[in-house]
């Protein structure tokens, strides 16, 4: 069953056409991974069907319904998103941009209720951040930080969560643990986990489903063991891979590659 | 559990109320004839009061301390939502031209209309802020087109074309004023640069009704003027109706300073230096720094009228001058920090 669904979406972003009559459809309580080269529009996908960006045409349903007849504080309700470069006043203390996570809760927007403050307590907890929640952003350290946005995505309570590449700019324990949390709250909280991700390795090993994007539109699409192909990274990524199965999980994995594009 | 933001709020809050109340009292008994603090309570008390003092008080000092600090509270809060929705700790209210397309407004209107209803002077005052309203709008709107670009506001654009559109009214004030009449052309000048002299108990009823209206609306989006300081999508992710709360915010406090420039002409850099000022003092939850900030803009009108009228008496300068003095400097302060 899909829980989004993409129908024939159109967008450009300022003048020039990202993608064209595009369809997807999202299935409920599976981890899917968007990759593809940079610019291939995976992030204005991503934002699209967050409804950042609005479709020029075609249609986005959450569920069964269209997403622009939803008012928006309603689907933040439903779906949460993490953008790539998320921005906040550096004396702002992190509990309190957790707390954020409740603004489309909130009946009197002056007042957590009890309710709001043990579900901030939650998304700490889950994102490992309990131990610096007093402190200022501006005292935290790259990977931190984006454990801290991750917990104010979570304190929205959703049970879609939307990710722009969570993993950039972290060093790879850091990239791991951030996986590692996605990955709970998927197999936990049963939450639907659409992200977009740079490594290809990475999406291997913690999505169920991949979707592989080139230039607008959707090359192929389905288990990383179907999609982490020699053939298929070689159309997708330009690249000559060589990829074998982890024995440790059984998920597939690129283990080196060579440039197909003429020097 | 005392939540200590808070008690740094309410302890910074009695302070600078203290302060106001002390400039009331310098502002009530001295200048061009001193006044003891018993005559003062004695006129206010309705205790065996004289004539003189009742003139002194009610007709003279009290309308102008009342309206300087009506005025600054509106400025100082004003200010802040300015620099909160827009991001941009430098914008200002009067460095963005609303002052100057309220106060150009006003000027169209003294000179069209005033003169044909001035039997009626009564309505006039009470009709000015209105006219400022669209003023104020109409600069609003062309800063917002000019600095436009692709589906958002730059700051430096904002800043850029704001400057513009302020010196291009300010002509046209200026222009218009100068074909006035000699007597009246003196006091659009004064009036322009920003001065509260004339203050009396129509033009602080004028301004009331836009006070009493429009800084509750703004307080109460006090949570929102927070989130604002996330980029777009967050916000846009949280549920926010950006486009909407933005212009709700915008209109209320281009209202507020239209009152503002319609009693007492553009009176700048209090939206500027305000708000840098109570972020400073309780940190920047606008719960906090809104309320604070309208005060310390009180206390910084307040004061400076206090000077304006006392440092060549009794010669007066206008207020707008003064603090022009001080935020010069200070706004060149916030550009060098803003760089590093």
């Amino acid at each position: 069953m899909s829980i989004l669904s993409v129908q024939k979406a159109t967008t450009r972003y300022e003048q020039n056409l990202v993608f064209q009559d595009l369809d997807l459809d999202i299935k409920k309580g599976v981890v899917t991974s968007i990759i593809g080269p940079n610019g291939c529009g995976k992030s204005t996908l991503l934002k699209t069907i967050g409804r950042i960006l609005k479709p020029k045409s075609g249609k986005i349903y959450l569920q069964d319904q269209e997403l622009t007849t939803i008012p928006t504080k309603k689907i933040a309700k439903h779906l949460a998103l993490l953008p790539q470069n998320p921005i906040a006043p550096s004396e702002l203390n992190v509990e309190e941009l957790i707390s954020y996570g409740r603004y489309p809760h909130l009946k009197n927007i002056n007042k957590l209720t009890s309710e709001d403050k043990d579900i901030i307590e939650w998304s700490m907890e889950i994102t490992h951040t309990l131990s610096f929640r007093d402190r200022q952003l501006h005292n935290l350290s790259g990977g931190q930080r984006q454990k801290v946005w991750l917990a104010m995505a979570l304190a929205q309570k959703t049970e879609i969560i939307l990710l722009d590449e969570p993993t950039t700019f972290l060093d790879l324990a850091h990239q791991l643990e951030v996986l590692q949390i996605i990955e709970r709250l998927n197999a936990d909280f049963h939450c639907t986990i659409v992200m977009v991700l740079h490594d290809i390795n990475h999406a291997a090993r913690f999505s169920h489903e991949i979707v592989a994007m080139k230039k607008g539109s959707i090359v192929a699409k389905g288990t990383p063991a179907q999609l982490i192909t020699t053939e298929i990274l070689e159309q997708v990524f330009q690249i000559r891979a060589r990829v074998m199965t982890d024995p440790h999980n059984g998920s597939p994995v690129c283990y080196g590659y060579e440039s197909t594009l003429p020097v | 559990m005392i939540n200590p933001e808070r008690f740094r709020y309410v302890r910074i809050l009695f302070i600078t109320i203290l302060f106001i109340f002390i400039m009331i009292y310098i502002s009530l008994t001295s200048g061009t004839f001193d006044l003891t603090i018993r005559e003062v309570f004695n006129t206010l008390l309705r205790l065996n009061s004289s004539p003189e003092h009742d003139a002194v008080i009610f007709d003279f000092r009290l309308p102008r301390i009342l309206l300087a600090g009506l005025v600054g509270f509106a400025l100082g809060i004003a200010g802040a939502v300015v620099q909160g929705i827009t991001r941009n700790g430098l914008a200002d209210p009067g460095i963005l031209g609303i002052n100057a397309g309220a106060g150009a407004a006003i000027v169209v209107f003294m000179f069209f209309f005033q003169y044909q209803i001035s039997d009626t002077g009564w309505q006039a005052i009470m009709i000015q802020p209105l006219f400022g309203l669209i003023g104020g709008i109409v600069a609003t709107t062309l800063i917002y087109f000019f600095s436009w670009k692709a589906g958002r506001i730059e700051p430096q654009r904002l800043l850029l074309s704001g400057i513009a559109i302020s010196s291009g009214f300010g002509a046209f004030t200026v222009f218009l004023s100068l074909k006035m009449k000699a007597t009246d052309f003196e006091m659009a000048t004064v009036w322009i640069s920003g001065s509260v002299y004339n203050a009396n108990w129509h033009y602080i009823l004028s301004i009331f009704p836009w006070l009493f209206l429009l800084i509750p609306i703004i307080f109460r989006k006090a949570y929102l003027l927070d989130l604002f300081q996330l980029e777009e999508t967050s916000l846009k992710n949280l549920g926010v109706s950006v486009e909407k709360e933005q212009s709700i915010l915008l209109l209320s406090s281009v209202g507020l300073v239209s009152a503002c420039v319609s009693v007492s002409g553009s009176i700048g850099f209090i939206g500027l230096m305000s708000p840098h000022i109570a972020k400073q003092l309780v940190g920047i939850k606008h719960r906090y720094a809104l309320p604070i900030s309208g005060i310390i803009g009180a206390l910084l009108v307040i004061t400076s009228d206090y000077i304006a009228k006392s440092i060549f008496s009794p010669i007066e300068l206008p207020v707008g001058i003064v603090i022009s003095i001080v935020g010069v400097p200070y706004f060149l302060y916030l550009l060098i920090k803003v760089k590093k």
